[in-house]
């Protein structure tokens, strides 16, 4: 390529370069807003959650609205239940899913086809009208106002199963799988040396997703956590809301600092596992 | 695929090994073992409550009192009522709107992240995953304020530039589609954008070097390394899409209060809206177990359309 | 076989277990209603209720006091939000366990229990004719069954519904603003629609918010609604709801009525800068307008609807059967709603009472608020509610609501026709009703 080439094709990159991080920023912009005008309703009196066209800049309330919240429900504590719940179904699910879906990926077993199907088919379900029975099976556990009954119908998931069997069977190529086995692994440490290295992201993903999701769930928990001493967060901040009346500036006040864990588990997860994948090269 | 190295561990020593344990009978007792959790769990948490739901479908039950047997009436019932198909139109159109579209734009998006060439990957990686994590109160009141009627809401006074008038987002046939989809659209682009980003960072940058030098340009690039290569993940993502999108219930839920406007129900909310609405727990039944076979059908297609597009490729 | 990182995980799981499961054992309460009492001598053994409320009625502040008086009784307050509370309550129920001793039922939500009445205890059985007179005979109604032999639960506080109007508006519109005058000038329903016509061409402002305060108002005005006592559907028989469906369409037709959503942003917005002129509310709007329109303060004031009043909202505390000890919470709830502790819960959470003797205390006849234009509001509401005549409700009464609800928007906001709307809304109340 001659220089004039050359300066085209540079002006090109340029050019898709800043139209690229254009449509990013538009996006993050688009994206953040929302989590923004709740910050912005967080530290204003109640009615400017009114406001047309929106608030946009931050008020003086940040300390009385949150503290308005503390005084209303046990805070701490339902956040300490959702970490407790959240951290115990994240791990459960991680190993539990992996270790399936290794089993899905790599394994050969009879009945693997039906038997993963069957998962699926689980996923199709409606959950709705599941509610009722499946309170009465709690009430019959006497796990009533108990985490327990959080956290042991999540430790599985169908979609963790599912999502990990895909990625391992993208990211683990089975000539990997069967040299291992003839230098005579066990089927369990060729998942834990092998297989876990390399999908790093994957729990990454599905850590993060786990996480969010029974930290935000709040229709079972609603219905299970009687005692206020075992709500978690979601359940607790539904308790701000008075009958008929909302105070939306402390609504958000605590919606907002619920909601500053995940994003710290994001950048957690972010940090230490998508990263830590060394693009694509195996280690020998 | 690029050739890889094979591992070399250690061997444990000292171990004798059994003929008994053929290499399938290993493979077969650790299979087992490891989706026996699965099993375990579902077998005491959910099969009750999914046998619960299918029964129902034959059952007249309000909730509190006695359950009385009336075979397929309410199945005769729902699909006699306009406002379920209404119900099943609605979900589809507002699935094309919303789920289709993300997924393309998940994909994009999770592409120019993985890239080398662009800065501040956490920022934007963090900005796209946050719609999932905001408040859904939050979200309902920003949308609503944004789709409302009345021509200052935002998006009414963008369309005024076009010389559109303003439309009513709350009770208009599309309108309430556009605005329940664009609600959808914006709350999980970014959960699918993080799954994508999963995928491809398993795929080894050699691949694309290799292609480079060979001449090829960025679409060549994602159709003949990207594409194949993430075809597992794209299934995930379009099974569980699919489901998602034929579930949908929070986000229309949320827009429409307690409305439950027959332009924007959808088939989620038409049951969920028999049954502890209307306590007519029999004929929401029905309806799940309807919706339940048109899942499994669509499902399929769709997985069988994204397998078919691989594998032309 | 297994290495030194899969202990660790494991034991880690376990910790988590171990952790959840020990963090929920000190709090397990789910027994509290439920504990079987090994001796039938009841008085001398120590009892815990539970109790199930909604919003912050405040009821935590009389336990101390029930305790010095009955120290073998603990009660347990659980609050949730409002929605949620009923969703909890109905599963409860309906699963047959994990209801609590006292529950609290929003005046709505009594309905969805009228065809299983056997799930709560008869008060009647427990005593509750006694306490009747203290009561407003329309509210203590609207708990009992059709027949009048069983009552659902004791009445709390009560929504009785006002005009509250913007003075400003009406200024502008060259009419009076006491609410005295303004009362003698809408005394009916058509010098209303006259008055609406009047502030609309005097200050091109709707004259109302939305439709379905205007609608509301005439329905919970008329003697009955959509069931007869037998709860059949007379919708298509009984001239009262058609009535007041006609009379808010014409209204919309006469283009007084507004397009703004209730409850959300524009709404309470629209109150602040009085962008109409009058909200068809009950008591407890109070807070809500104060709440969202605090510019506002000295431009609302209050005067009573045309032909009556209505009411909206308000609960009733009542006792589930899964009970085991009903009589100790009748005890606890007659004490509670006695008249003078709804003056107190009046005078501490703003509650209106359901128990008209107390009405004549100065905290009524005195109370002014200067927000309201230091209208005498308690007093106005002790008026109103004294007014209020309600029908029959019905299991149905929520679907068919709905449905003309819909009906109203649709012909608010997408000009559909009037007559055809309501057709339509027959037909779809019809078919519900049918699937229940």
């Amino acid at each position: 390529m001659d220089n004039a080439q050359q300066k085209t094709k540079a002006r090109k990159n340029l050019f898709s370069k800043i139209l690229t991080y254009l449509l990013l920023f538009s996006g993050a912009f688009l994206s953040l807003f929302p989590f923004y005008w709740m910050f912005v309703i967080a530290t204003n009196p109640n009615h400017v959650v009114n406001r047309l066209p929106p608030a946009m800049i931050p008020g003086d309330h940040l300390v009385i609205n949150f503290l308005n919240v503390l005084s209303n429900i046990n805070f701490f504590g339902a956040m300490f239940n959702s970490f407790i719940v959240s951290t115990a179904i994240t791990f459960s699910v991680l190993f539990l899913s992996s270790l399936a879906g290794y089993a899905f990926a790599k394994l050969k077993f009879k009945g693997k086809n039906v038997l993963f199907v069957f998962i699926l088919v689980t996923m199709m379900i409606p959950p709705q009208l599941g509610l009722i029975p499946s309170y009465l099976i709690i009430t019959k556990l006497g796990w009533i106002s108990d985490l327990r009954a959080i956290i042991v119908p999540g430790m599985v998931s169908a979609f963790g199963i599912f999502w990990m069997r895909q990625y391992i069977k993208e990211a683990i190529p089975d000539e990997l799988i069967e040299a291992a086995k003839i230098d005579g692994c066990s089927r369990f440490r060729i998942y834990w040396m092998i297989v876990i290295p390399l999908i790093l992201p994957a729990f990454a993903t599905l850590g993060i997703i786990t996480y969010m999701n029974v930290w935000n769930d709040f229709m079972w928990p609603l219905i299970i956590l009687k005692d206020e001493s075992v709500h978690t967060i979601q359940v607790a901040l539904r308790l701000l809301n008075d009958a008929y009346v909302r105070d939306y500036g402390m609504i958000m006040s605590g919606t907002f600092w619920a909601t500053i864990p995940l994003v710290i588990i994001f950048l957690i997860f972010n940090k230490f596992f998508i990263d830590s994948l060394t693009k694509g090269a195996v280690k020998s | 695929m690029a050739d890889y190295q094979p591992v070399r561990t250690k061997v444990k020593s000292g171990k004798p090994k059994k003929r008994f344990m053929s290499e399938e009978r290993k493979d077969a007792l650790a299979a087992y073992l490891y989706i026996s959790p699965f099993f375990i769990i579902f077998s005491v948490f959910s099969i009750f409550p999914i046998f619960f739901s299918f029964y129902l479908g034959l059952q007249r039950w309000n909730g509190l009192g006695s359950m009385e047997y009336v075979g397929l009436r309410n199945f005769r019932l729902i699909y006699e009522d306009p406002m379920f198909w209404k119900s099943i139109y609605n979900t589809f159109v507002i699935a094309l709107m919303g789920t289709l579209p993300q997924l393309f734009v998940a994909f994009l998006l999770a592409f120019a992240l993985n890239s080398t060439l662009i800065k501040f990957k956490n920022f934007f990686r963090i900005s796209f995953f946050m719609p999932n994590v905001t408040s859904i109160v939050a979200v309902a009141i920003v949308f609503g304020t944004l789709f409302t009627n009345s021509e200052t809401g935002l998006v009414n006074l963008v369309l005024s530039y076009f010389n559109i008038s303003p439309i009513n987002w709350g009770t208009n046939e599309w309108g309430l589609k556009v605005a329940i989809a664009s609600m959808v659209f914006w709350r999980w682009v970014g959960y699918n954008t993080i799954i994508y980003l999963a995928g491809m960072q398993s795929i080894p940058n050699e691949l694309y070097e290799a292609a480079k030098i060979d001449g090829a340009n960025l679409r060549q690039q994602i159709t003949y390394i990207t594409l194949p290569l993430l075809k597992p993940v794209i299934i995930f993502t379009v099974f569980v899409s699919t489901i998602g999108s034929l579930q949908l219930f929070t986000e229309p839920l949320v827009f429409l209060g307690r409305t439950m406007r027959e332009e924007g129900i959808t088939m989620v909310l038409y049951l969920y809206r028999e049954a502890f609405v209307n306590n007519a727990f029999g004929t929401a039944s029905a309806a799940a177990i309807t919706l339940f076979f048109i899942i499994i059908v669509f499902t399929t297609i769709n997985l069988l359309i994204a397998n078919r597009l691989g594998n032309s490729k | 076989m297994f290495s030194k990182k899969a202990s660790i995980l494991y034991v880690v799981l376990v910790f988590m277990l171990v952790l959840a499961a020990c963090s929920s054992n000190g709090s397990n309460s789910e027994n509290a209603g439920e504990t079987d009492d090994s001796n039938d001598n009841q008085s001398a053994e120590n009892i815990e209720l539970t109790m199930w409320t909604f919003g912050s009625p405040g009821y935590d502040k009389f336990l101390e006091e029930y305790k010095e008086v009955n120290p073998n009784v603990t009660i347990r307050i659980q609050s949730a939000d409002l929605a949620d509370h009923h969703n909890n309550l109905f599963t409860a129920i309906s699963a047959g366990s994990g209801a609590p001793d006292i529950t609290m039922i929003e005046a709505g939500y009594i309905d969805q229990y009228r065809e299983a009445q056997e799930m709560f205890v008869n008060l009647y059985d427990l005593g509750a004719e006694e306490i009747k007179g203290d009561y407003l005979d329309w509210t203590w109604s609207n708990a009992e069954s059709a027949d009048g032999d069983f009552l659902f639960g004791v009445p709390t506080d009560i929504g009785p519904t006002v005009m509250y109007y913007r003075t400003d508006v009406f200024e502008e519109a060259g009419l009076p603003t006491d609410p005295d005058e303004v009362h003698a000038l809408i005394q009916t329903w058509d010098d209303f629609r006259k008055v609406a016509k009047e502030v609309t061409e005097k200050t091109g402002k709707p004259m109302t918010d939305n439709v379905n305060l205007i609608y509301y108002s005439l329905r919970d005005q008329s003697p009955e609604t959509y069931f007869d006592r037998d709860n059949n559907l007379i919708i298509n028989d009984s001239p009262y709801i058609k009535n007041a469906y006609d009379y808010a369409t014409q209204l919309i037709e006469d283009g007084v009525v507004g397009r703004i959503e209730m409850w959300s942003p524009e709404w309470g917005t629209a109150m602040n800068d009085g962008s109409f002129a009058t909200l068809l509310a009950p008591s407890w709007m109070q807070n809500v307008i104060t709440g969202n329109a605090p510019e506002a303060a000295g431009k609302w004031s209050i005067t009573h609807l045309p032909e009556g009043a209505g009411n909206w909202g308000g609960s009733y505390l009542g006792v589930p059967s899964q009970t085991k000890h009903a009589e100790e919470a009748y005890a606890f709830i007659s004490w509670l709603l006695s008249p003078e502790n709804q003056l107190k819960s009046f005078k501490q959470e703003g509650l209106f009472p359901s128990t008209p003797a107390i009405y004549d205390d100065p905290a009524f006849t005195e109370h002014t608020d200067e927000y309201f234009s230091g209208v005498k509001t308690a007093k106005i509401y002790s008026e109103a509610a004294q007014q209020v005549q309600i029908a029959y409700t019905g299991p149905g009464y929520a679907i068919a609501n709905s449905e003309i609800g819909t009906a109203l928007a649709n012909v608010n906001n997408e000009n559909r026709d009037p007559e055809k709307e309501w057709e339509e809304a027959v037909k779809r109340i019809e078919r519900q009703l049918e699937r229940r």
